[in-house]
């Protein structure tokens, strides 16, 4: 009986959870009219498909995306690529003012990023990067919530748990570092890569503040920005916003539900470390 | 392992983007290639967009070696996003400019004088509206030539009129006063209407059931609302023109007071909670939705209206008459051109085919907004009647008396500290003598 | 001795070369990271300090202003009040999150049916888009039209008009905030509760303990790592809310969601005052260091918390 009890509230939980998801979802598929009449949870009779083609074409959804896609694709190569390289000389290499390093890179993670937002977007006019894919993406690899000393910690500590027979065996048939790098440690370490990319993906695909200072024009405006203007533009007008909102979570859901397994443990193993 | 499959897709795919999307940056900003070049052109407002490229396809025509690239923000959002382009030195080619913010950019001198050009071109500039074109001008230089004017109206759906009784005659002439609010709050309180078919004169009037309001008001400024009761109140925001704020005198803020008792004594207007920006929906939907009988916008708000509400379904009323007489802000923009850009020359073309009759005729025609020419009015006149709409009025104003928005350097801190502040008075929570005196107070603190 | 390591023993010529090879080729590997973090963060927090010293529009030329943004700093209402509402935030936040976060974590250990498919339902809002969420709340805290007083509706109680409320606005963001993070406690949480040796609490059980002095004896100070990573980091995030915020409420009403992180992008980049900015972001870095520093005071009393 208690049993019961507590699975009914844990699925409650899980409503609450996923219940706005599925509402939205429900309400932009709905007519301008029905989404302020008829209430959230009631099923849209018959479903339109009218506002996610109106953001798609009219507010420009499908070039956001794109440009997200650029840019968060760019931010996660970067990221899980200097990441690989840095952790594994943290893990595996000795040189002088090693921990010091290391335990510099960790304590950048409390920077709250408007913090330097100021000085940055100043860097950034002095290369003349101000709008460019290129000042969009560059400091993101190293700046964000869950940023590069999250990586290479995440990275590092995976590392760590691979034998060091193997590369021993390796470097003793000569293979140099990079070698050992390439052909040994990442191969083992997929599935953590996997999981980095994927939070890495994540962070950059969501983040606002960056992109709403750095960049200004059509080209290079991403989702975050771009839906919040059309917030700002169509407060209220409900059809509009809540389809480009669904528009904007979908791929990431469906990203994070095939890498969930992964996520999941990856997520569990930061704080077991 | 399958995710490392998929790792490695999606890195290559990042790579090849990578490669093309900072490729593809390099072109950003007016740049020319093969003899042509790509100005940016910077606004506000969705609605003006389709008449401007029909306007910008002409141009093009003429002019086939300039290329013109439109980038819209919505006013939420303009002002930040164009001083952080002038800042980052990246600001587009061509913009929309305020009166507002007009001060602050000639000083920082980020704005192109175009009386050089204005004289090479011999351009006859006598055909715009003094009162608009003078504005532009600060010692003997020339920073925009007149794009459109408006000024402040009483929207009505003409439904809502009909269920009520009344005829548009009826919300002629009428006139308000801070004691009782005159024939203005009569004629609302009527079109005020709760749950039951009571009005909020009548015993039993319920005031949180109310079915339909007679007013809506929004401005995160008080353009559309405040600043026209202030004029006809006899009040002047500023004692002359790069002076200090005056909002905190009697005639002030009693203005204030008359809109705060439109929401809160009279009860004729949406309440607050619903209209406050920024999650207040614009009023062209609260009419549509039938939640307000009439709206105070401005004249650029009339294709909102014919767009929220059915065929024949609005008209526009005269504002009312205060103490002091009738009064409407007058308000003009202008294109300008910023001083860091590359292509001066194209520029000014695209500038000087804006402000010419040919161009302010396509865009007049569309009715969206009035032209800086004067003698295109008419054109705007027949464009509206086409579609049943009496827009004179918006010219009477114009002729009448009116009142500009504030000539100051500090307008962003106003603009920026009003919003929340007014919106705690239109709740009812903070006295307008508090507001204005405390949004007079840092205004002029930000004046240097 | 760890053979990785023999590169550090003294040695002949060869091991030296070694050695320095092994130095060059770390650093090379670290190179692109660690000059990114100093190009885009480390100069960046030098720059602030620097720059809260002027006055600057970022457009004309910079004055230098000695302490006069710290002066004004001191007596800015606005700037005070931003303060206590980022910390009235913080405090809205962790501890419903971590003590909901900590409940669910207890609940799930015990390895129900359906436990794992719960577990992703649970996380699935920690990687919404924030500002996707800010218009998804804002539809359904609205008064009129919005989820939530209709259901409230449904059982008789008339909401409040949540959003222009200077009551509520700020609690509605807090609990944007904790459905979109209760989840992702949990999880870490969870992973900390697996790691309790099941011999303890068999141990604790025949000894006569209640279930509930378990959990407080035994279970919760094994947590520590764990809860000491979720509130280090939480807290952190919290401080630095911003998007939720700029979709929401853009401060208001009446100041009362105007949250430092957000007084700071106001003050640079809706008002251009770059100098008085930095100043802000002076305080909130501090602040947060502060903080920082304090959690992990408390937490390296009794646990020796290895990163190593």
């Amino acid at each position: 009986m208690k049993r019961v009890a507590l699975f009914v509230v844990l699925l409650a939980g899980a409503v609450v959870s996923i219940g706005p998801y599925v509402m939205t979802l429900n309400s932009a598929a709905k007519t301008p009219r029905d989404v302020l009449t008829t209430d959230a949870w009631q099923p849209a009779m018959p479903p339109t498909f009218a506002n996610f083609a109106t953001v798609w074409s009219e507010y420009d959804m499908s070039g956001f995306l794109l440009h997200t896609l650029i840019y968060a694709g760019a931010v996660t190569a970067g990221q899980v690529v200097f990441a690989t390289m840095a952790a594994y000389a943290f893990a595996r290499m000795a040189f002088p003012g090693r921990d010091l390093l290391f335990w510099s890179y960790l304590a950048t993670m409390m920077v709250p990023q408007l913090v330097t937002m100021v000085p940055l977007f100043l860097i950034m006019r002095e290369l003349g990067l101000i709008d460019t894919y290129a000042g969009l993406i560059l400091p993101s690899i190293f700046v964000m919530p869950f940023g590069m000393p999250y990586g290479i910690f995440l990275v590092r500590q995976y590392f760590r748990t691979i034998p060091r027979d193997l590369e021993a065996a390796a470097r003793v048939d000569g293979a140099g570092t990079w070698a050992v790098l390439v052909r040994i440690m990442i191969p083992l370490s997929r599935p953590i890569l996997a999981t980095l990319a994927t939070i890495t993906f994540i962070q950059a695909w969501n983040n606002l503040i960056w992109p709403l200072v750095i960049t200004n024009s059509r080209r290079t405006q991403v989702l975050t920005v771009g839906i919040a203007a059309l917030q700002g533009q169509f407060a209220s007008q409900y059809h509009i916003v809540l389809a480009a909102a669904a528009l904007a979570l979908l791929p990431l859901v469906v990203v994070f539900l095939l890498f969930q397994r992964h996520i999941v443990r990856s997520i569990a193993l930061t704080g077991l470390k | 392992m399958k995710p490392m499959r998929t790792t490695t897709v999606l890195i290559a795919a990042v790579v090849v983007a990578l490669a093309a999307g900072c490729g593809g940056s390099d072109d950003s900003g007016g740049s020319s290639s093969g003899g042509t070049v790509t100005l940016r052109y910077a606004m506000w407002d969705e609605v003006q967009k389709p008449p401007i490229e029909r306007s910008l396809a002409e141009f093009a025509k003429r002019h086939p070696s300039i290329k013109v690239s439109i980038e819209l923000n919505a006013w939420e959002n303009y002002w930040s996003k164009l001083q952080t382009q002038l800042a980052g030195g990246k600001a587009p080619d061509v913009f929309w400019n305020h009166v507002s913010y007009f001060p602050r950019f000639s000083e920082q001198n980020v704005l192109t004088d175009l009386t050089p050009d204005i004289n090479a071109d011999k351009l006859d500039t006598s055909i715009y509206d003094p009162k608009l074109a003078n504005v532009w001008k600060v010692e003997g230089k020339t920073y925009g030539l007149p794009k459109d004017w408006d000024t402040i109206g009483l929207f009505y759906s003409t439904k809502a009129l009909q269920d009520t009784g009344m005829t548009p005659a009826d919300l002629a002439d009428l006139s308000w006063n801070p004691v009782d609010g005159g024939t203005f709050v009569k004629a609302l309180q009527r079109l005020t209407v709760d749950a039951h078919g009571n009005h909020p004169t009548e015993a039993g009037f319920d005031a949180k059931k109310v079915k339909r309001y007679g007013i809506a008001l929004q401005a995160p400024t008080g353009q559309q609302h405040w600043w026209n009761f202030a004029l006809q109140n006899g009040c002047r925001l500023q004692d002359r023109a790069f002076g200090r704020w005056t909002i905190d005198q009697p005639a002030c803020v009693q203005a204030i007071q008359f809109v705060q008792d439109l929401f809160q004594k009279y009860q004729v207007a949406v309440p607050a909670s619903v209209t406050n920006p920024p999650n207040g929906p614009s009023l062209d939907q609260v009419v549509g939705r039938g939640q307000a009988a009439t709206a105070m916008e401005g004249s650029w708000m009339l294709r909102a209206f014919n767009t929220a509400l059915p065929k024949g379904g609005f008209g526009v009323a005269d504002l009312p008459a205060g103490p002091v007489g009738k009064g409407s802000v007058y308000n003009g923009l202008s294109e300008a051109i910023y001083a860091g850009t590359k292509h001066k020359k194209e520029a000014w073309e695209l500038v000087k085919w804006l402000a010419s009759p040919e161009s302010q005729r396509i865009i007049t025609e569309a009715g969206t907004v009035w032209p800086g020419i004067s003698g295109l009015n008419d054109t705007f006149v027949r464009a509206w009647k086409a579609k049943g709409v009496d827009v004179t009025g918006f010219q009477k104003a114009a002729a009448g008396t009116t009142m500009s928005f504030p000539l100051t350097k500090s307008s962003s801190v106003y603009v920026e500290k009003s919003l929340d502040i007014f919106n705690q008075v239109w709740l009812g929570k903070l006295t307008p003598r508090q507001a204005a005196t405390r949004i007079n107070t840092e205004s002029n603190n930000a004046i240097q | 001795m760890d053979p990785h390591l023999r590169g550090l023993a003294p040695g002949g010529q060869g091991r030296r070369g070694r050695r320095i090879r092994t130095v060059v080729e770390a650093y090379g590997l670290i190179a692109p990271s660690l000059i990114g973090l100093v190009l885009f963060l480390v100069a960046p927090i030098f720059g602030v300090f620097a720059l809260s010293l002027f006055d600057w529009d970022l457009i004309g030329t910079p004055e230098f202003a000695g302490l006069a943004n710290y002066r004004e700093l001191a007596g800015d209402d606005e700037a005070r009040r931003a303060v206590v509402t980022t910390i009235y935030f913080v405090l809205l936040n962790i501890p419903a999150q971590t003590v909901l976060a900590l409940l669910l974590a207890v609940a799930l250990n015990r390895r129900l049916r359906g436990g794992k498919v719960l577990r992703v339902l649970y996380v699935l809002p920690w990687m919404a888009m924030p500002v996707a969420l800010g218009i998804i709340w804002t539809w359904l805290f609205d008064p009129r039209y919005g989820a939530i007083n209709r259901l409230l509706g449904l059982v008789g109680v008339g909401g409040p008009e949540w959003l222009s409320s200077s009551t509520w606005a700020l609690p509605v963001l807090a609990s944007v905030n904790i459905w979109q993070y209760t989840g992702y406690t949990m999880l870490i949480l969870l992973a900390g509760l697996q790691a309790v040796p099941r011999q303890l609490q068999d141990a604790a059980e025949i000894d006569g303990a209640t279930p509930i002095q378990r959990f407080f004896k035994i279970t919760l100070p094994l947590l520590r790592p764990s809860m000491f990573f979720v509130l280090v980091t939480n807290t952190i995030g919290s401080f630095q809310m911003f998007d939720t915020v700029f979709v929401m409420t853009q401060g208001g009403p009446a100041g009362s969601t105007n949250t430092l992180n957000f007084h700071i992008y106001r003050q640079a980049f809706r008002l251009f005052r770059a100098g008085y900015a930095s100043s802000l972001a002076v305080v909130l870095f501090v602040l947060i260091l502060l903080v920082s520093v304090a959690q992990v005071l408390y937490f390296r009393r009794r646990t020796v918390y290895d990163f190593s």
